[in-house]
Parts: C-alpha cells; sequence; structure tokens
C-alpha cells in the first residue's frame, strides 16, 4: 500500500512535473549542453581526428537550436552545409595530411593555460555582455513562429512577404529582398571553388630533378677536364 | 638753280659728310686694311668731298650774289642809303622763300638785311614758346667759313696720314713708365685718330650752319668732346689726360654762362633761332615767328639796336601784373595797355640788363672755347694732343667757333658788351703775347701766339671791327694751321719739342723752313706799306686801323690801341725768335740735328698749299672778289653806320668800319703797324741771329719779369689755389665722410646683419634641425622595436587580437559607464 | 532512489528553470561559449586543420546570435528584432564559411605541399 501510494504519488508528482516541464526550454538546454560541451572537447582534444569528430557533433546541436529558435531553413542548411559540406572537406583535409607525426601535434603546457587565461577573459565579457540588456533577459511570449522557408525563399528573389508589425515605419520602406546579395555570394562561391581547386591542384616537381641533373653534369665535365 | 634750295642741300652735304665717315671708321675702322691704314683715306676723302661740296656752295653763292670790290677810299656813303635801298628792293627779289632775306646788296654799307637763307630740317621738339630744331642760316658768312674749314681740315687729314704713321702699328710710349720700370706698349691708334678728326669736322660744320643757339649749343658741347677726345688721345700720359679733362672742364666754366645767356634770350623772347622763320600757330594759320636778329634790330628801327619788347615786358615783370590786376575783367584792355606802354619802359631802361646779361653769357662761352682770359688756361695745354690736332683746334676749329659765334650773334650785343669784349680781347692778346716771349717749347710758343691772336679778333669785335675781326679769324686759320703743322714737321724730325734744342735746321729741312717764314711774315703782318702784302699785313692792319678809330672816337679807351700795337711788336718779336731758334744759327745738339731729315712729302704737300694760301689770302683779285669784300656783303644789318649811345657804361660810340678804312686813321695804323712788327723783328735778329744782345743777360736783368713770364703770370697756380684746390678739398672732405660714416654705416649694418643671420642660421641647424631629426630617429627606433611584435606566429596574432578586443570592450564599457554616470 | 528524482525536479522546478520559456540572453550564452572555445581552438591548436576548425565554430558561434536576435519565437515583450535578416545573414555566413574552408583548406594543403608539415608555428617566414 505505502509502495503502491508512494508510487502512486511518485507517479503523480512526476505527472505533475512532466506536466509543468516546459519541453521547448528543456530541449535547448539539451542542445545547447551538447553543443558546448562538444565545443569544449574540440579545444581540449589533440587529436586531429577526434576533434573533426567532435565539431561534428557540436555543429549537429547548434542545428537543433536553429530549429528550436524558429529557423528552420537555416538549421536545415546548417546540417546540410556545415555538417554535410563543410566538414567533409575538413575530414579530407584531415585524412590528405593525416601521417603519423601530425595528427596529434602537442602544444606547450604554457600556451595552453595563456589561451585558457585569454578565453576565459573573453567569455566573461562576452557573457557579460548577453546579460548587459535587459530586454534579452525577458522570457519569449512563446509565439509559433511560422515557417520561415517560404519569406526567406521570396526574399531572396526580392520581394519581401514577412510582416514585422515591431519595425518602425521607416525601417520598413527601406526593407528590401536580398536578390543583389544572393548573386554576389553565388559568383562568390564560383570562384572560391574555382579558385580553391586551382591552389590545391597536384604541382609536377620538376625543378629539384633539373638543379640535380644540371649539377650532374657540371660535375661531370668538371672531372673530366 | 634756286640757292634756297641748292645751298641747304650742298652744304647740308658738306656737313654730314664727316659724320659718315665718322660713322664708317666707328665700327669697321680697325678692319680698313692692315692696322686701319685706310681709314685715314676714308676719312680725307670725306673731307675733300665737304670741300668740293663747299666751294660748289661757294660758286652758287657767288653767282647769285656776286662781290663788288670794298672801296677803301670811297665816302661813306651815308647819304646815299636812300637810294640804293630803293633799287636794291626793286631788283633783287631772287628769291621767293619765305625764310629767306635774299635781298642782295650791291652796297653793303646799305642800312638792310644781309642776304641769308634759313630754314629747318628737323624739329626736335616744339611746344610753347620753345621749338629746337636742326636748321641753317647761311650767308656769306657761313658759306665761307665752310670753305675755310674745309680746306684746312683737308689739309690737315692730308698731314696726319704721314704724322700719324707712329701708330699704324705697336706703339711704345717712352713718356710713360709703367711700374716695373719698362714703358708703356700698346696697339696703335691710327683708325681712331682720324674717327675723331671727322667726327671734329663734323662737330665744327655743325656750328657753322647752324640755325639757332640751341643746335649751335649742341655742336658746340660735340666740339668741346672732341677735343677732350684728341687732346687726351695719349691718354696713358698723366699730362694729357690731366690737359683733355683742363680743356673740357675750363669750358664748361664758359658753357654755364652760355647757357645763362641762353635762358635770358629764350625766356624773354621764347625763340633761339637767329632768323625769322615760318610756322602754323595753334590755329593752324601760317605766322612769321620773329628771330633774334629781326628782335633786337627790326626794320622798323631801320636796324638799330632796340631792346626787344619781350625782354623789357620781361624785365618790367611786376608793371605788367600791375595793369592785368587792374584789369583783370577785361585782358583784351590789359594787353593793349602794355602794348602801348612797353616803349615808354624801353625809354625807361627796362631790359637793358637782360640784354646785357643775355650778351655777357653768351660771350662767356666763347671765352672758354676761343680761350681767352681769363678762361685761357686750357688751351697751352692742349698741346699735349698730337700736333696735327693743335693745327685744327688752333686754326679752323675749336677756337674759331668762338670768334665765329661772335661774329653771328654780333647784331645782339649791345655797345656795354662790346666794350668788355674789347677789353677782354685785349688783355688777352698781351697777356699771352709776354708769355710767348720765353716760352721754349715750340708748341707752346705756337698755343700762346694763338691766344695773343684770337684776343686781336675780340678785340675787332669789341671795337666794332666786325669784318676786321673774321677776317683775321680767316687769315689767321691759314698762318697759324701753317705754323702749327710746321712745328710738327720739325718735331716730327727732332723727336723734341725744345727749341733750345734745335738749330740751324733751315739746311736740313728747306721747305719746312721756307713754308714757316711764310707762316712768321704773314702772322707779323709783314707787307710793303700801302702796296702789298701777306694775309696778316691786310686783317691786321683793319684790325689796328679800328682800334686806332675807336680810341679816338672814345679818347678814355684809348689804351686799347695802344694794346694792340704793343701786342704788334711782341708778336713780330717772339715769332722770329722761335724762327731763329729752330732754323738759324748752327745746330745746337749735335745729335739731334744729324737725325733730322725732311718731312715726307705727303706731309710737306699741305705745307706748300697753305703758305700759298697765307701769302694770298688776303689778297682782292682784280674783280675786287676777296674774303674781306665777302664778308662785308654778310654784314649784320644796322652795325655798318657809326652809333653813339647811352647805355651802362656811359656813353659809347662805335665808329663805323669803313670810316678806318680811309685817310689819315688807316695811314697812321698801317705805319705803326710796319713799325713795330720791324722793330720786333729786328730786336729777334739781334738776340738770336747777330747776338749783340745775349737773350740770357736779358733774362737775367729782368729777373723778377722773366720768371713771372716763364711761369705764365702764376694763372694755373692762382687757379689751383682758388679753385683747384678748394674743390679738391671738398672733395676729400666729402670722401673722407663717405668713407669714415657713410660707409662705417653700412659696414655695422651689415656687420649686424651677419650677426644676426649666424644667430638664425644656429637656430636653424640646432632647434629646427635638431627637430626634425629627432622625429625621424624616434620613428626609426619605434619602427625597430615594432619590428619585434611581427613575430609571424599566427596563434600569437590571435592571442593578440582577443586580448585587444577584450581590452577594447573593457575600456569602452568603462568609459561609457562613467559618462552615463555623469 | 525515489527521493532523489523528484528532489532534483523539485530543485529544477523551484529554480523555475526548466518551466520558464528561455530567452535570447540564453542562445547568446551559447554562442559566447561557442565563439570563445573556437578563438580558444585559434590560439592553442598547431594544426593548421585545428585552427580550420576553431574558426568555423568561431562562425557557428556568431551565427547562433544572429539567429537568436532574428527569431520571432524569442522575442520578448516589448522588444524588436531584426527579424528576417537575421536568418538571412546566417545563411550567408555559413556559405561563406563553406567558401572559407574551401579556399583554407587547398591554402594548408599547400603549405603542406612545400613545407611538409602542416604545423602552424613553422609558417612564419614574414616574421619581422
Amino acid at each position: 500500500m505505502m509502495g503502491t501510494l508512494l508510487g502512486d504519488s511518485t507517479a503523480t508528482l512526476g505527472m505533475v512535473l512532466l506536466a509543468a516541464i516546459n519541453w521547448h526550454s528543456l530541449l535547448f538546454y539539451l542542445f545547447a549542453a551538447a553543443a558546448c560541451a562538444c565545443a569544449v572537447a574540440v579545444v581540449l582534444t589533440d587529436n586531429v581526428v577526434r576533434m573533426a569528430f567532435y565539431l561534428v557533433l557540436s555543429l549537429g546541436a547548434t542545428a537543433g537550436i536553429f530549429f528550436l529558435a524558429g529557423a528552420d531553413f537555416v538549421g536545415a542548411m546548417q546540417l546540410m552545409i556545415y555538417v554535410g559540406g563543410t566538414l567533409v572537406l575538413l575530414v579530407f583535409g584531415v585524412m590528405l595530411t593525416a601521417q603519423a607525426p601530425f595528427v596529434s601535434i602537442r602544444t606547450p603546457a604554457s600556451d595552453k593555460v595563456l589561451g585558457g587565461i585569454v578565453g576565459a577573459a573573453l567569455l566573461m565579457v562576452l557573457v557579460l555582455s548577453a546579460f548587459s540588456v535587459e530586454s534579452w533577459r525577458r522570457p519569449a511570449m512563446g509565439l509559433v513562429a511560422a515557417p520561415s522557408a517560404t519569406p526567406l525563399g521570396m526574399a531572396f528573389l526580392g520581394v519581401r512577404v514577412d510582416d514585422d508589425p515591431l519595425a518602425a515605419p521607416v525601417v520598413d520602406s527601406i526593407r528590401s529582398g536580398y536578390l543583389l546579395p544572393f548573386e554576389i555570394v553565388s559568383v562568390h562561391l564560383l570562384v572560391v571553388l574555382v579558385g580553391a581547386a586551382y591552389l590545391a591542384r597536384a604541382k609536377r616537381r620538376r625543378m629539384p630533378r633539373g638543379i640535380e641533373t644540371a649539377g650532374a653534369d657540371a660535375a661531370a665535365t668538371g672531372g673530366r677536364s | 638753280m634756286d640757292p634756297a634750295s641748292t645751298l641747304p642741300l650742298l652744304l647740308g652735304l658738306a656737313w654730314l659728310t664727316p659724320l659718315v665717315s665718322f660713322v664708317a671708321i666707328l665700327f669697321f675702322g680697325p678692319r680698313m686694311g692692315p692696322h686701319g691704314k685706310s681709314s685715314a683715306a676714308v676719312a680725307t676723302a670725306a673731307i675733300v668731298v665737304s670741300l668740293a661740296l663747299s666751294l660748289a656752295a661757294l660758286g652758287t653763292w657767288l653767282s647769285v650774289h656776286p662781290v663788288q670790290a670794298v672801296s677803301h677810299d670811297s665816302h661813306a656813303a651815308a647819304d646815299s642809303h636812300a637810294d640804293s635801298h630803293a633799287d636794291s628792293h626793286a631788283d633783287s627779289h631772287a628769291d621767293s622763300h619765305a625764310d629767306s632775306h635774299a635781298d642782295s646788296h650791291a652796297d653793303s654799307h646799305d642800312q638792310a638785311l644781309p642776304p641769308a637763307y634759313s630754314g629747318d630740317w628737323y624739329t626736335l621738339y616744339e611746344g610753347g614758346a620753345l621749338k629746337l630744331s636742326i636748321g641753317w642760316y647761311i650767308d656769306a658768312l657761313t658759306v665761307l667759313m665752310f670753305v675755310v674749314v674745309t680746306f684746312i681740315a683737308s689739309c690737315i687729314h692730308i698731314y696726319a696720314a704721314g704724322y700719324m704713321h707712329d701708330e699704324l702699328h705697336d706703339f711704345t710710349d717712352h713718356t710713360v713708365h709703367l711700374s716695373d720700370g719698362s714703358h708703356f706698349h700698346r696697339p696703335g691708334r691710327f683708325s681712331r685718330f682720324f674717327q675723331s678728326l671727322s667726327l671734329f669736322c663734323f662737330s665744327m660744320l655743325g656750328i657753322v650752319i647752324a640755325g639757332n643757339l640751341a643746335m649751335i649749343f649742341i655742336f658746340w658741347e660735340l666740339v668741346g668732346i672732341c677735343s677732350w677726345f684728341l687732346i687726351g688721345f695719349y691718354y696713358e700720359r698723366q699730362s694729357a689726360s690731366n690737359a683733355a679733362n683742363k680743356a673740357f672742364i675750363v669750358n664748361r666754366v664758359g658753357d654755364f654762362g652760355m647757357i645763362i645767356g641762353m635762358m635770358a634770350l629764350w625766356g624773354a623772347l621764347g625763340t633761339l633761332h637767329f632768323a625769322d622763320s615760318s610756322g602754323q600757330n595753334s590755329a593752324g594759320i601760317e605766322t612769321i615767328r620773329p628771330g633774334l636778329l629781326s628782335l633786337v634790330r627790326p626794320e622798323a628801327t631801320h636796324h638799330a639796336l632796340h631792346v626787344p619788347d619781350g625782354m623789357v615786358k620781361f624785365a618790367a615783370a611786376d608793371r605788367v601784373a600791375e595793369i592785368t590786376l587792374d584789369h583783370a575783367t577785361r585782358t583784351e584792355d590789359g594787353a593793349s595797355e602794355i602794348a602801348s606802354r612797353v616803349d615808354d619802359w624801353r625809354a625807361m631802361g627796362y631790359g637793358r640788363w637782360l640784354l646785357f646779361v643775355a650778351g655777357i653769357g653768351i660771350f662767356c662761352g666763347c671765352v672758354g672755347k676761343s680761350a681767352q682770359f681769363p678762361l685761357f688756361v686750357w688751351l697751352p695745354d692742349a698741346m699735349e694732343g698730337p700736333t696735327p690736332v693743335s693745327a685744327l683746334v688752333h686754326s679752323a676749329t675749336m677756337v674759331a667757333a668762338g670768334v665765329f659765334l661772335m661774329g653771328r650773334f654780333y647784331p645782339v650785343l649791345t655797345p656795354d658788351v662790346l666794350l668788355v669784349i674789347a677789353y677782354t680781347g685785349a688783355i688777352t692778346l698781351f697777356l699771352a703775347a709776354t708769355i710767348a716771349l720765353v716760352a721754349t717749347d715750340i708748341k707752346q710758343v705756337l698755343a700762346y701766339s694763338t691766344i695773343s691772336q684770337l684776343g686781336y679778333m675780340m678785340l675787332a669785335l669789341g671795337v666794332g671791327g666786325w669784318v676786321a675781326g673774321l677776317f683775321h679769324l680767316f687769315t689767321h686759320a691759314f698762318f697759324k694751321s701753317l705754323l702749327f703743322l710746321c712745328s710738327g714737321s720739325v718735331i716730327h724730325a727732332c723727336h723734341t719739342n725744345d727749341m733750345r734744342k734745335m738749330g740751324g735746321l733751315a739746311k736740313v729741312m728747306p721747305w719746312t723752313a721756307g713754308t714757316m717764314l711764310v707762316g712768321c711774315l704773314a702772322i707779323i703782318g709783314a707787307g710793303v706799306p700801302f702796296v702789298i702784302g701777306l694775309s696778316g699785313y691786310y686783317s691786321k692792319d683793319s684790325i689796328l686801323a679800328q682800334a686806332l678809330s675807336f680810341s679816338q672816337a672814345n679818347p678814355s679807351h684809348s689804351i686799347l690801341f695802344v694794346a694792340a700795337t704793343g701786342g704788334a711788336f711782341l708778336t713780330a718779336f717772339y715769332m722770329f725768335r722761335l724762327w731763329f731758334m729752330t732754323f738759324a744759327g748752327q745746330p745746337r745738339d749735335a745729335h739731334i740735328s744729324e737725325h733730322a731729315h725732311e718731312s715726307p712729302r705727303v706731309m710737306v704737300a699741305p705745307l706748300v698749299a697753305l703758305a700759298i694760301l697765307a701769302i694770298v689770302a688776303g689778297w682782292s683779285l682784280p674783280g675786287g672778289f676777296g674774303i674781306a669784300a665777302m664778308l662785308e656783303q654778310a654784314r649784320p644789318a644796322g652795325t655798318a653806320a657809326t652809333v653813339t649811345s647811352g647805355y651802362l657804361f656811359g656813353s659809347l660810340t662805335i665808329p663805323a668800319e669803313h670810316e678806318s678804312h680811309v685817310g689819315a686813321i688807316h695811314e697812321t695804323a698801317t705805319l705803326a703797324a710796319f713799325a713795330t712788327a720791324a722793330a720786333g723783328v729786328l730786336l729777334a735778329a739781334m738776340m738770336y741771329v747777330w747776338r749783340i744782345l745775349s737773350p740770357l743777360a736779358v733774362a737775367w736783368v729782368f729777373r723778377p719779369i722773366y720768371t713771372f713770364l716763364k711761369q705764365r703770370w702764376y694763372f694755373d697756380e692762382l687757379y689751383g689755389a682758388i679753385f683747384v684746390q678748394p674743390v679738391l678739398g671738398i672733395a676729400s672732405l666729402a670722401s673722407s665722410i663717405d668713407l669714415g660714416v657713410i660707409d662705417k654705416i653700412i659696414d655695422g649694418v651689415a656687420w649686424t646683419a651677419r650677426q644676426l643671420a649666424g644667430i638664425d642660421a644656429w637656430i636653424d641647424r640646432t632647434l629646427v634641425d635638431g627637430l626634425v631629426n629627432a622625429t625621424a630617429s624616434a620613428t626609426w627606433s619605434a619602427g625597430i622595436e615594432l619590428k619585434k611584435l611581427q613575430t609571424g606566429h599566427l596563434r600569437q596574432y590571435v592571442m593578440f587580437i582577443v586580448i585587444g578586443t577584450v581590452a577594447m570592450f573593457v575600456l569602452a564599457s568603462l568609459l561609457l559607464r562613467s559618462s552615463l554616470a555623469a | 532512489m525515489n527521493l532523489i528524482a523528484p528532489l532534483c525536479a523539485a530543485g529544477f522546478f523551484a529554480s523555475g528553470v526548466l518551466s520558464d520559456p528561455v530567452s535570447v540572453t540564453h542562445y547568446l550564452v551559447v554562442g559566447a561559449i561557442l565563439f570563445t572555445s573556437g578563438v580558444v581552438c585559434m590560439a592553442v591548436k598547431r594544426n593548421a586543420l585545428g585552427i580550420l576548425m576553431g574558426i568555423e565554430l568561431v562562425l557557428n558561434g556568431a551565427n547562433v546570435n544572429f539567429i537568436a536576435f532574428g527569431s520571432p519565437y524569442l522575442r520578448g515583450e516589448g522588444s524588436a528584432s531584426i527579424g528576417l535578416d537575421g536568418e538571412a545573414i546566417a545563411l550567408f555566413v555559413i556559405l561563406l564559411a563553406a567558401a572559407e574552408a574551401a579556399v583554407a583548406l587547398a591554402i594548408t594543403l599547400n603549405f603542406y605541399n612545400n613545407h611538409s608539415t602542416v604545423d602552424i608555428d613553422e609558417a612564419d617566414d614574414l616574421q619581422g
């Protein structure tokens, strides 16, 4: 009985507790903890392969945070481009250079301590500034955001369809789409990819051998004379 | 052939030809042949062309105005004036030229205007009453003067071509010692000599042809500068350059008076032209502008001298102003009243002083140029120039200019001025003759004889002998140039000027001795009385006669005749002393007589030509033509008759000149001249040929007088003490003020500026440069230090960025917070 | 065991952490941690790829902030947001990060080819 009661009460309490939990906040805390922990892990580990792994986890967790903030399209892009593209690129880099001596290069302890102190200072500054504005600390109103993919897509085409009642009229009048930046970024991306391919192409090693041959010839002639 | 246009053309060309030669030699002289030898040919050709043109002009003149014999024995013909006047007006309007007074008068005793042509070639400036122009005034005097000047200048040019041959190569001047003891050595100056000669002739002819006083003054000064060039030809010699300066400066003293005279004339009369000139007034109407001659001797007074209206008004300026004030409202009334009262004022003597000042002023210029007392001191020193120059200066050009101007200006001179002129001439002739007695330098003797003869000319003009004075000017020009050229020939042969070293040269140099004898005879006026004589006989006799006539008319001034007669005696003595010492007797210096030789033909030929003219210049041709007759033709109107007038120095009678040509006066004068001249020659012969009287003994007996004369009456010392020393004293005072005060002040200013600049430089180097250098070195060392931050470690850079960011944040928040708190 | 869980839950409720909605500040703190991790990563890692990863972390942290400021969901009462701009910028950042990663990787490979190492401390050719 007692156990039942206790079990019941526990269950009841659990029910109550469960009903009181803000699931949105809970999920945020989970993802945030994962992202921060993995980021710190990236810093702490020396092995570059592990760093890459932790980074993937951190970025993925961040994508979750984006979803929670209502930025579903950005979150999706985060997963696709960052986790799916950039990280693959990094992993290629790791694989291309991951010879035994370079997998883990140790940093002097003094640098680590120094970096830690400096990082702590920066963190302190950033956190202080995060808490410095009162309106930022105000809890969210809990509005359920509409999916942002459509307005965002339209904005990239030059048309603003989102409605921001809080925006000042004067700001409203100059708000426009992102067609031009979008184009610039597109071309930029193309150029960068071409450039990257050019920079990273395999080079033939001609000169050293040529020099060697010339030196050998000179030595040969010198010896003969 | 219109003489009014032909004569100015011929004489103008004759005048300008030497200028062409001058310009040509000036620019191309050294390139004319070897050492500029051809420049002599150019200059000579120019002056000969000039002579030919002058002769052509003379021919033209004589064809229009034939000369008639001067009737010495004729009566004064004063009573026939009216008839001949009317006749000549009726028949002799040969010339319709507006400017000319072409009344040709057979009888020159007439009180009509002499024939003359005048006009302007070129007007330099015309404004108000002043008109400066280059013009001509041509009468018989001008034409004659042209012929004589160009003839003598031609002879001298030819002679100089031989005389100056030393200048054809590099010349060593043995009288100039350089600091190292050697003689001065320089290139020859042959072409420069002829260049100056040409300019000299041009200037002299300019004076002769000039139509107004201003133009005369221009060429007057040009003659002065030419004499400066030529006297100072050997300017390396201290004595030559001093003599040149002296001649120029002494002349300037006279010219100062001349400027005053010109101011008086122009200020009162508003014109400097001799003759009337036509011109357009401001309204464009043809008007006659009266000249000086017609203003002073207007036709209205029958050419008698009277003070011109302008001078009267000028002198009576107070009264004119009074009347003008009274009629301030109606100027016409005032003008008419002034005009009506001019005659009264003239009678009261207004303006006489002004006319006197004008005459004396112009005479001052002539005193300087013609070497009269007291400005004669430059002429003996002018012997420093080459001998041809002396000949030219002493005969036809420079000293003649003064007498010529007096002759030209004669009608304007009042009796008072004439008296001053007469006394000046008398003093000069006596003074110079006494000095010449004891001079031993052959050219000095001639120089003083020139001064003496110029004194004669002035005396003649002063006592009313217009023709006599100018006649003597012409005859003197011939025989004096002859004498100088002869002396040049002697000097050329002996290389010395000292007569005491000469003697017996007649055997070696017969031509020179002969021609010089002619010259000496001419200058003493030798001749058979009342029959015939050398040129000097006629001219000197007429001077003495006029002086005697004047003395008789004015007994209180009879000293003038005594001086003239005594001068004739002295002249005879010193001229023959010169000739005897040089040519007669035994050689005194063997060395010199051995080397003496007759001069080259180019030098002898002019001597002969001049000797002939020295003989015949005074003669009258059968047709009556002679220099005196031609001069008579140019006699200024109103000067022919005897005039008695009371002026500033009391009553004075200027006797008519023709009165001295007749009867007792003429005979007395001729005999006196002959007797004195003969006495002088005899005395000279006694002392220097026959040795009856020892010159040394005479000099010993009259020791004080001899020394006094030898020292030239101490005139140079006197002027030195009175004028030169004070001026030098003032100059040295000014110089010491300049050096001691002004220079010191300037030096002090400069020194101060230098010190200030030194301080400034120190500030610049130390402070400014130091600041700039310090900035630069600070930047440099900062760069060196900062370079160490550039470590190349990427991780460190990241660290820096983060630290920087944090620091900025902290700083910004602190500042923001404090500002918010505030 | 039974007691601990409720107590923990109660502690949470007492502090109100789990029941309260999250605010922009929460996101900013997460962004700050990510950013700081990236910076420290860049400052400490000697491997060039490690530094690239640090850059990615930094960009990511910045992106969190943009999303937070642009999110209508997190908007507090009476406070403005940058709206759609935040998301747009975040997208651009992602794209540029990808481009940067590509170029940086190419540079790294070049460096590796030339120096036969990826140790960034060896790349001090430009030191002063």
